[in-house]
């Protein structure tokens, strides 16, 4: 039992790496599809000439072919020049400078980004991490909190008012998008009442408790939404499926009290799949931030991949993007371990 | 395995979104929207206004309004005169930069929709970064005179042009100090110098320093630098060419590696009106005031906080609600701003305006390549309603390259007033026949265009779109319209084999009108003459204007260029822009001229006041 999960364990490491690999292949290639590149913002600049940036595009290696800059980005650019005639493919800045040789993903270097000037692309993204954890965090509590009580009643009182109110609400509130509400919110809220701030962290030279916490309830409110309304769903769906199940009707037959019915035996199944997923769920949530990141000016890595993508910022775009796979890949592996480690009827086989 | 189930196609989705962004994504942290001529040299120009398309707010936005509009048109002949590299001459300030302000105190809020990218002044290129650079870097041996527009000595306190004028000696002012109480001397600069022109140095505008042929200090307070030939623009190149960065600081530390370079993002000796506090990327920036700023002292403002804010409605309401002291006016809110109770929006003319164009593609195989059907085009088009239309008399109307507001424009040129007849008579003389409401070609078929702009989100643009689409409907012409997101709209504009007809476009123009050259030279064809205009006159044209320095020699020249270009009907010329700013009535002190509101910002003042 052990050693099968242990092998289980290692055999879906291996199958998500190999993905993760695969990802950046592919979201490699589609970057570099995309027009413009990382000088294009001197693109119609009419101080700069042609040699300009011919010499720009040598000294950062962007000159080269795809495949040999998607090698420098894997495996680093240092090795090169123990090639026979490799020099030539490594950037001029290296050349220039081994210092500045990329020495890529694999020994965990996400090299320097090309809009912030040569910052390293992990600080980037590590300065922006606790904030987007934060507003993930936050919804993941408010749609757990709000959606598994209305999903249970709505479950509980099928087909009656309160299930049909609930359904339509979700609905509704489903088909309209939610970075829309929010920009509305804000402007209701913030612009008109000034009941909550009209976003941003924390107000400049504040940042206490209560003033993080004003700037944080609508965004985590609003993207909280969707989260909501599908765990409300889902919940009503399991509650239902188990409500169905022989041992329900044997707990009533035997004359068991229908709360007890309930708390005992219909919850604690139905909750199951939430209670371990919900590591993988916050992973999810994770991924699900841009818009509200940009409807409310909250620092995290939602808005700097906006930057990195409208500034054609490769390595910016690379390194979230494999943070990004990296955490929903660990979010669904999590999930299938966690699952089977409850559900015995689960096997270790793929 | 039963019950809810994680999506095990995750990565598709997050595969998709990436690259639905990658080619979708509209650029609010973008670079400027915007084809720009920017004005003569300097990352740093702290002066100058750039109104940017739909007036992007930027920390240079802070330049900005009061209810009177100030129409700058330049006193010609002396503006002119003073703009001359001068031969044999030598200009001494008697400037006081000593006495020191007296209204100090205070903060001021502002808001930006899009923030820096370095404190590095040789690394960046966006409008942000040069003003966070302008708050704590002073540049400038000269600067601008707010009202004739003439090179006045700044940091600078007397320069010399030799005879021949190759030679230019600057002899700075004494007692100008770092932030840490070193002196500011002719070696930071001159060192600064050593350190941009080495190619390693990523500096992305090296082609500009190529004039110089040495750059000296030859002692602590005179630098002296010697240009290849003589080239007119070159006084007012360097006037904003170096911004000297403190070589007892820097001279430790590697140029452009950020890792080991603290300076680079967090420059802690400084030379301008107010020092960094404080950065916290994408979210806020502080300044305090810099008491050893040379010019008078430290600003009166003592604290200045910049807010980053990704939305320019949020950024509006913030100024609206007080949170701020200024925010973003794009064109269909400024009736309500000047109704604003805690507002005051002030107005001007800029000397750098913003112009729109359509541009024409003039390469053999396009209709557009025949003279009647570009001049056709213009007088389909009735740019003076379109103008009224778009921009709400919020702009003029153009008929060639230079402005109104320039010192060598030239009316006489011809305008192609709105007239239908004349515009299929033109057709006509092209080989076009108008039956039936449709302009039909030799081969009988119907004349299509293609018009296509970005970035997609502009809505002016998008307006203007459809004017035209609508104008060339009535006499027969028909036109495809495509909106493309801006690197995409680039990418198509500057192909070397382009599919279309006419793209929607717009240029920052400049006080010194030689700039321009570079957007109709043979050389700049696809990248910055996109319609790819070749004349030889006109490039002959400019390069005596740029070679001999005598103003009624350059005017003369720069007007016949307008008037062959004007004929020649490269583009459709729209219209420039005026400029605007907002800025709480709590702000005392602001005085806008033809470079907008910022060149005096050490001066305003706080006046404690309404904040509702």
């Amino acid at each position: 039992m052990r050693q099968g999960l242990t092998r289980y364990i290692i055999r879906r490491g291996l199958q998500s790496l190999f993905l993760v690999w695969i990802a950046t292949l592919i979201g490699f290639t589609i970057y570099q599809l995309a027009p413009g590149g990382p000088l294009q913002f001197l693109d119609d600049d009419p101080k700069r000439t042609a040699a300009d940036f011919e010499r720009l595009s040598a000294l950062y290696g962007l000159n080269r072919p795809i495949l040999i800059q998607y090698l420098a980005w894997l495996t680093g650019e240092d090795w090169f020049a123990m090639l026979p005639g490799g020099a030539v493919w490594q950037s001029g800045q290296c050349r220039a400078n081994p210092e500045r040789c990329g020495r890529g993903i694999l020994r965990l270097d996400f090299g320097r980004s090309f809009y912030f000037k040569g910052s390293n692309v992990i600080d980037l993204i590590a300065e922006r991490i606790p904030a987007t954890f934060l507003l993930g965090f936050s919804s993941l509590v408010i749609s757990v909190v709000v959606g598994i009580p209305s999903g249970i009643y709505a479950a509980l009182n099928r087909g009656k008012l309160p299930d049909h109110i609930i359904r339509v609400t979700t609905v509704l509130v489903n088909t309209v998008p939610e970075w829309w509400i929010g920009l509305l919110l804000l402007i209701i809220l913030g612009g008109y009442l000034r009941l909550v701030p009209l976003g941003g962290m924390e107000t400049i030279g504040d940042g206490s408790l209560p003033d993080r916490l004003h700037h944080l309830a609508l965004p985590a409110v609003v993207s909280a939404i969707s989260g909501w309304i599908s765990i409300s769903r889902i919940m009503r769906f399991e509650m239902l499926e188990v409500l169905n199940q022989d041992y329900v009707r044997t707990a009533r037959a035997k004359g068991l009290p229908e709360h007890l019915v309930i708390w005992r035996h219909v919850l604690r199944n139905a909750i199951l799949p939430f209670v371990t997923g919900l590591s993988g769920i916050f992973l999810l949530f994770l991924s699900g931030s841009i818009l509200f990141e940009l409807v409310f000016s909250w620092p995290g890595m939602g808005r700097l991949a906006v930057i990195a993508i409208n500034s054609r910022d490769y390595p910016v775009m690379m390194g979230l993007f494999v943070i990004s796979s990296f955490l929903g890949i660990m979010g669904v592996l999590m999930v299938d371990i966690l699952y089977s480690l409850v559900d015995p009827r689960v096997k270790y086989e793929l | 395995m039963k019950g809810y189930r994680y999506p095990t196609h995750w990565l598709v989705v997050v595969l998709a979104v990436f690259a639905l962004l990658a080619t979708q994504c509209a650029p609010p942290a973008a670079p400027t929207p915007e084809a720009q001529v920017t004005p003569t040299a300097a990352p740093t120009e702290t002066g100058a206004p750039v109104a940017q398309q739909e007036l992007t707010p930027t920390l240079a936005a802070t330049l900005e309004v009061s209810q009177q509009v100030i129409t700058q048109v330049v006193e010609e002949s002396e503006a002119a005169k003073a703009r001359e590299p001068k031969k044999g001459i030598t200009v001494v300030s008697d400037e006081d930069v000593t006495t020191p302000r007296t209204k100090r105190g205070g903060e001021y809020k502002d808001v930006a929709t899009s923030d820096a990218v370095s404190f590095h002044p040789y690394l960046t290129t966006d409008t942000a970064s040069s003003s966070y650079q302008g708050m704590v870097y002073t540049s400038g041996l000269l600067r601008l005179d707010e009202n004739t527009l003439q090179y006045i000595p700044n940091m600078a306190e007397k320069y010399s042009v030799s005879e021949d004028g190759l030679t230019f000696t600057f002899h700075l002012r004494k007692g100008m100090l770092w932030s840490d109480g070193q002196p500011i001397t002719a070696h930071d600069f001159e060192w600064t110098y050593q350190q941009v022109i080495n190619p390693a140095n990523e500096f992305p505008y090296l082609s500009q320093l190529e004039f110089i042929k040495s750059y000296k200090a030859l002692d602590d307070y005179t630098l002296e630098i010697k240009i290849e030939k003589v080239y007119c623009p070159s006084l007012g190149q360097m006037a904003g060419l170096i911004t000297p960065l403190p070589k007892h600081v820097w001279e430790k530390l590697p140029w452009n590696d950020p890792d080991k370079n603290p300076e680079m993002n967090k420059p802690s000796v400084v030379s301008g009106p107010y020092k960094l506090v404080e950065w916290k990327r994408d979210q806020y920036a502080i300044f305090e005031a810099n008491e050893n700023y040379w010019y008078r002292g430290a600003p009166n403002i003592s604290r200045y906080v910049i807010e980053i804010v990704p939305d320019q409605d949020v950024a509006y309401q913030k100024m609206k609600t007080g949170e701020s002291d200024t925010g973003p006016i794009t064109p269909d809110k400024l009736k309500e701003a000047r109704q604003l109770p805690n507002i005051t929006v002030y107005e001007w003319w800029p000397a750098a305006a913003l112009w729109s164009y359509i541009g024409l593609n003039m390469r053999p195989g396009f209709p557009t390549h025949d003279l009647h059907v570009r001049r056709g085009l213009s007088y389909a088009i009735d740019k003076d309603l379109l103008t009224e239309q778009v921009m709400q008399g919020q702009a003029k109307r153009m008929c060639s390259v230079y402005p109104e507001t320039s010192w060598v424009y030239n009316p006489d040129v011809p305008c192609y007033d709105y007239d239908p007849e004349k515009a299929i008579a033109e057709f006509k003389q092209a080989g076009y026949t108008f039956q039936d409401g449709k302009m039909v070609d030799p081969n009988g078929k119907q004349l299509r265009l293609k018009l296509f702009f970005g970035p997609h989100t502009s809505k002016t643009r998008e307006l203007i779109a459809v004017t035209v689409q609508d104008y060339l409907r009535r006499i027969g012409v028909e036109t495809d319209i495509q909106a493309l997101e801006w690197s995409t709209f680039l990418e198509a504009l500057h192909s070397k084999e382009p599919d279309w007809d006419m793209y929607i476009g717009a240029w920052q123009a400049t006080i010194e009108p030689h700039i321009m050259y570079t957007i109709w030279a043979e050389e700049n064809i696809p990248q910055l003459n996109s319609v790819a205009y070749i004349n030889k006159e006109v490039e002959k044209l400019f390069e005596e204007a740029g070679s001999n320095c005598d103003v009624e020699f350059r005017k003369e020249r720069y007007q016949k260029i307008q008037r062959i270009i004007a004929e020649d009907a490269p583009y459709v010329f729209l219209f420039y822009n005026k400029a605007w700013s907002g800025q709480n009535k709590r702000i005392k002190g602001i005085i806008p001229t033809a470079l907008g509101i910022g060149w005096n910002m050490e001066d305003w003042y706080i006046e404690e006041a309404p904040t509702p």
